[in-house]
């Protein structure tokens, strides 16, 4: 039996206070984005978001009363449907032109590679808690944990959706990483990719075929026009200087000379409209999201509990940096939103989930 | 169970690392935020001040459409709007009294139409006057440092030969809505841009996607005022952008004849209606006409609204195709198919007579025949030259309205032919089941008298007759119509080639189909054919006139004279054909609308169309039957003279062009009785439009 008032009680309200208050933040931005200037086809998405953003929430506050235990329990089913949904997903897009990342669910468009992220991070954290927490992990113990994930994240990258299949492995190697990825195997690896990768790329394939890899793993790439977008985000982010231009002032993305300007691009509106000042205050917030993920991790008592709570730091983490790195210059672009500020229903549901999964996780920590 | 207990401290290294890691990314990317916003944030503040680099959109050119023998029937014409830029617009009092001067308008008509933009953007240009002249394009541009914000935009607009001969076919195009623009995008996984042109009808629609191309881009650096400059700097803020040239719309073949089209369309002056032939051994489309027409090129000059208007609001309907949009009664025209299916199942033989005394009763009704005072004895064969109704009030007393069904359905009627053309209908073929789930009534035997003549539910597409008149050109080869032959790119290479597709191919008896052709061929060439009057030198062929009622009338009223009759009342002419009736390569069908008699409306048509063809594909076999002694042939001789003295019947693929007199090139031409090329005068120009 729950005992609701208890429940309460010891009921962790950071990560959704947190998380809220960076939503309130984005959904500002995201109308400021579609509304500074004139009319276009955009107008109404900040009011899709907030629906979105109640659904999520409603989902991850359901999510947070379910114990730790049955995630446990939960773990390889949900990664079995997920595989069966990726699949789905192939078969359903082979049907239609070009690249299919969507299925219907009760008439709502859906993207299982979202999901998958979670339900990845869950039988990760089952299978490394399997062995003594003392045991380090090298290669051979690797191997099937590799497969798990390399499964999917084939999948997404054939859908072709690269960018969030790379994340997938990212993930992967956080989560192997600290559960104690032995140091030695840390160096052979990064000394294999180095080496391997700089040979393909330098020896092994001429120019017309790395741009020809490039547009078959992912067919909307635009080699041309991406150099385009990337100046224009560079000039909006910059243009904002020290305190920004202020609310509703962005020329750049109001002018649509940033394409996606609701999706990929809305830290580099947000940098624009409040500059340096504002840019250092997010990512404040975000800093203490993670600081707060990392203090739970070291703080429960259960190693798969804390393994699924460095996951979801994980997810955060990748989007967080790779979205941010990408828009001020420091990364080629590719396909990654900004947690909780852009523009996405399926997204923003995952990490309601991922909100609802280490908030149940804190509360358990406090019965004991 | 799950995990060991108290071991997660053991981790607490690890985690410490991780939020150094996290902690070094965030530094670096404060420091790269650093050197963005306060470094040089100054000059990118200036930079999004100038929008210095624009990207401006490079239109592929629309892919171009060509007859079956390569006479060009659509393409491009360059055309240039005068545009200001409301962002770049300084003094501008000053500007848009130069600029009215310029263009000819009073200022204040250029600012009501800045007014009606007000809402948008101020970087997207606003059109001020479309299509002006070279002159006026000329002072703008040597001007341009005086006037601020104004420019000339270059348009690609589309032209189309023959003016309104091909409207229907060829379609035409429209700037894309936009509230159209969302669903469009989903609908074709197209990146449609606002101002993009989408082809509306025929061809330009079906093929569209084609025929458009793929835009490309070219980056331009502007100063303040957004002009262009000549050079791009080297700030290595650009390194890495790179133009997209665009790529060519692919162009189209169609199986149309030019000459054989122009011929439908002027036999077709002062009528409403629609021709067709189609080539009896391919079921490529010759010539698909459709009137009252209009000129699909003012649409893409950006018409006015008034034209758009009147076309939409006309009750004549002249946006629709009457070719294959449109059905109608096909009276006489379908009494060929009573026969077949009447002889085939053992109804009637060639024998068998009946007395015509000018009505057939059956229960308490008169049916009557259209000839008042009767045909006499009649025998099928004379029953089709005189079309004598009261011949098939008798079948269709004996026969099942099914039967009927089966026969229409196999000869392509009543069912969507499957033309790769936007908006086919079906046309009607009743039967049992039909009218009862349509209506909830039992079939009434009256009703098969009036379906076998053509009359009542009965409904037809003028493609399905023509279609139904090659397949019994053909003795049984339904042929899927098609209008396209091929799509090839501009380099001349064949993407795509539309083959002859056979729908069914299936068996009459070769007695049943002697019996047909020789009632046809009496029908046009014999004593007292109804399609007599079409008969004339060089034409040879089988044909069948129809003449429907548009609305029920008493008995009275049928003998009145049609002409008589107020417009909107009169019976629609219909007349279908195959030639050469002894060795077919065509079949045509023409209805006029309201039209009165099929022989006097509809027969000079197909005529036309006849003639042209074969003038000009088949001249040998023209000369041959043109000569004396052929003309006056009954069938059992044509038959005769085809099977001992054949001529080989090699078509002419390839027509020189048509130079006048004077050694010019003449577009408008046409082929008259004897074949020989005149030239006809420009139909349409069209002329410069207002900014709407």
């Amino acid at each position: 039996m729950i005992n609701f008032r208890e429940e309460l009680k010891r009921y962790d309200y950071s990560f959704f206070g947190i998380c809220s208050a960076i939503f309130i933040i984005g959904i500002l931005n995201l109308y400021s984005a579609t509304h500074s200037h004139g009319v276009g086809p955009e107008q109404g998405i900040y009011k899709t978001q907030i629906i979105w953003f109640c659904l999520a929430w409603l989902v991850g506050i359901g999510v947070s009363f379910i114990q730790p235990k049955n995630f446990y329990r939960l773990a390889y089913p949900s990664y079995l449907v997920c595989i069966m949904l990726l699949i789905m997903v192939l078969f359903v897009g082979h049907s239609a032109l070009g690249g299919q990342r969507w299925i219907g669910i009760a008439g709502m468009k859906f993207q299982p590679s979202e999901l998958v992220k979670m339900s990845l991070v869950l039988v990760l954290a089952r299978w490394y808690s399997k062995a003594s927490p003392e045991q380090e992990i090298g290669f051979r113990e690797m191997i099937i944990p590799f497969v798990i994930t390399f499964i999917p994240a084939i999948m997404v990258i054939i859908q072709p959706d690269l960018g969030t299949g790379m994340l997938t492995m990212l993930i992967f190697f956080l989560i192997t990483f600290y559960r104690k990825l032995k140091w030695k195997t840390i160096v052979i690896i990064a000394l294999m990719g180095m080496i391997g990768g700089t040979v393909m790329y330098n020896f092994g394939l001429r120019d017309y075929q790395k741009k020809r890899i490039i547009t078959f793993i992912d067919p909307e790439f635009d080699a041309k026009g991406s150099g385009y977008n990337a100046i224009q985000s560079k000039i909006a982010i910059g243009s904002g200087q020290f305190f920004g231009k202020g609310f509703r002032q962005s020329s750049q993305g109001a002018l649509n000379y940033l394409p996606e300007n609701h999706t990929d691009f809305i830290f580099a509106i947000f940098n624009e409209e409040h500059g340096f000042v504002g840019a250092v205050f997010l990512i404040a917030l975000y800093l203490a999201l993670f600081y707060r993920l990392l203090w739970l991790a070291s703080n429960v008592n259960k190693m798969f509990d804390s393994i699924v709570v460095v996951g979801v730091l994980a997810i955060f983490f990748w989007h967080t940096i790779i979205n941010m790195s990408m828009v001020s210059g420091l990364m080629p672009i590719v396909g990654i939103p900004l947690p909780l500020m852009s523009y996405g229903g399926s997204n923003l549901l995952t990490f309601g989930i991922c909100c609802g999964v280490v908030t149940s996780i804190s509360n358990a920590r406090n019965l004991f | 169970m799950f995990g060991e207990d108290d071991l997660v401290k053991s981790h607490q290294e690890r985690s410490d690392i991780i939020f150094n890691i996290i902690v070094i990314a965030f530094a670096v990317l404060l420091a790269r935020l650093w050197y963005l916003q306060i470094y040089r944030g100054k000059q990118f503040f200036s930079y999004s001040l100038e929008n210095r680099l624009r990207k401006d959109v490079v239109r592929a050119p629309r892919g171009m459409i060509f007859s079956r023998n390569n006479v060009l029937l659509t393409h491009n014409i360059p055309r240039f709007d005068a545009v200001v830029t409301p962002q770049y617009l300084e003094s501008s009092d000053e500007t848009i009294v130069k600029l009215a001067n310029i263009l000819g308008t009073t200022p204040d008509a250029i600012k009501k139409i800045l007014a009606r933009y007000q809402g948008q953007a101020r970087y997207i240009p606003v059109v001020i006057k479309k299509n002006i002249s070279r002159k006026e394009v000329a002072i703008i541009e040597t001007e341009s440092a005086d006037i601020p914000g104004v420019s000339v935009e270059t348009f690609i607009s589309r032209e189309y030969t023959d003016h309104d001969t091909g409207a229907h076919l060829l379609g035409y195009i429209s700037e894309i809505s936009q509230e159209k623009l969302p669903k469009l995008r989903e609908r074709d996984k197209y990146d449609y841009k606002q101002g993009d042109f989408i082809g509306q009808s025929g061809i330009e629609q079906q093929f569209d996607l084609e025929i458009r191309g793929q835009d490309g881009y070219q980056f331009m650096e502007v100063d303040a005022r957004g002009r262009a400059r000549r050079h791009i700097s080297t700030d290595d803020l650009y390194s890495g952008i790179e133009n997209k040239v665009p790529e060519p719309g692919k162009n189209v073949r169609l199986t149309i004849d030019r000459d054989v089209q122009l011929a439908a369309y002027h036999a077709l002056d002062g009528k409403d209606g629609a021709a067709i032939a189609i080539d009896t051994e391919t079921g490529e489309v010759i010539a698909m006409v459709s009137r009252p027409a209009f000129d699909p090129a003012n649409f893409s000059t950006g018409l006015s609204s008034n034209y758009w208007g009147s076309l939409v609001m006309d009750e004549k309907r002249p946006l629709r195709d009457r070719t294959i949009q449109e059905h109608y009664s096909p009276g006489s025209t379908f009494k060929p198919l009573t026969a077949i299916a009447a002889l085939e199942e053992g109804v009637v033989n060639e024998k068998t007579t009946v007395v015509c005394n000018g009505g057939y009763r059956m229960g308490g009704r008169v049916f009557h025949c259209w000839k008042k005072e009767g045909h006499g004895l009649v025998d099928v064969v004379k029953a089709l030259r005189v079309s004598c109704d009261v011949y098939f009030y008798n079948i269709g007393n004996k026969i099942d309205i099914d039967v009927i069904y089966k026969y229409a359905t196999l000869f392509g009627m009543g069912q969507r032919s499957g033309i790769i053309l936007p908006r086919e209908t079906s046309g009607l073929i009743p039967n049992k089941e039909w009218k009862l789930k349509r209506t909830g009534v039992e079939w009434q035997k009256g009703e098969t008298l009036s379906c076998v003549i053509g009359q009542s539910f009965i409904n037809v597409t003028p493609l399905q007759l023509a279609m139904f008149y090659s397949t019994m050109a053909n003795d049984g080869k339904l042929w899927r119509p098609h209008v396209v032959k091929e799509v090839f790119s501009n380099s001349g290479q064949v993407l795509k080639r539309y083959e002859p597709e056979m729908i069914h191919q299936f068996k009459i008896s070769k007695k049943t189909m002697d019996i047909i052709h020789e009632g046809l061929f009496d029908t046009a060439q014999a004593q007292g054919g109804t399609a007599g009057a079409s008969r004339g030198v060089g034409i040879q062929m089988a044909a069948k006139t129809g003449t429907a009622q548009v609305i029920g009338m008493s008995a009275d009223k049928i003998f009145n004279k049609c002409e008589n009759q107020p417009y909107k009342f009169r019976n629609n002419g219909l007349f279908a054909a195959y030639a050469p009736a002894g060795n077919p390569k065509i079949a045509v069908s023409v209805v006029v609308e309201h039209g009165c008699h099929g022989a006097s409306a509809g027969g000079p048509v197909a005529k036309a169309m006849v003639s042209a063809y074969l003038n000009k594909y088949y001249p040998a076999y023209q000369a041959k039957i043109m000569g004396q002694e052929s003309v006056n042939m009954t069938w059992p001789q044509v038959v005769e003279d085809n099977r001992v003295n054949p001529v080989p019947m090699i078509p002419e693929t390839n027509p020189e062009d048509f130079y006048d007199e004077q050694g010019v090139l003449v577009k408008n031409y046409i082929l008259d009785k004897t074949g020989k090329r005149v030239p006809l005068e420009k139909i349409l120009d069209a002329g410069p439009t207002d900014g709407e």
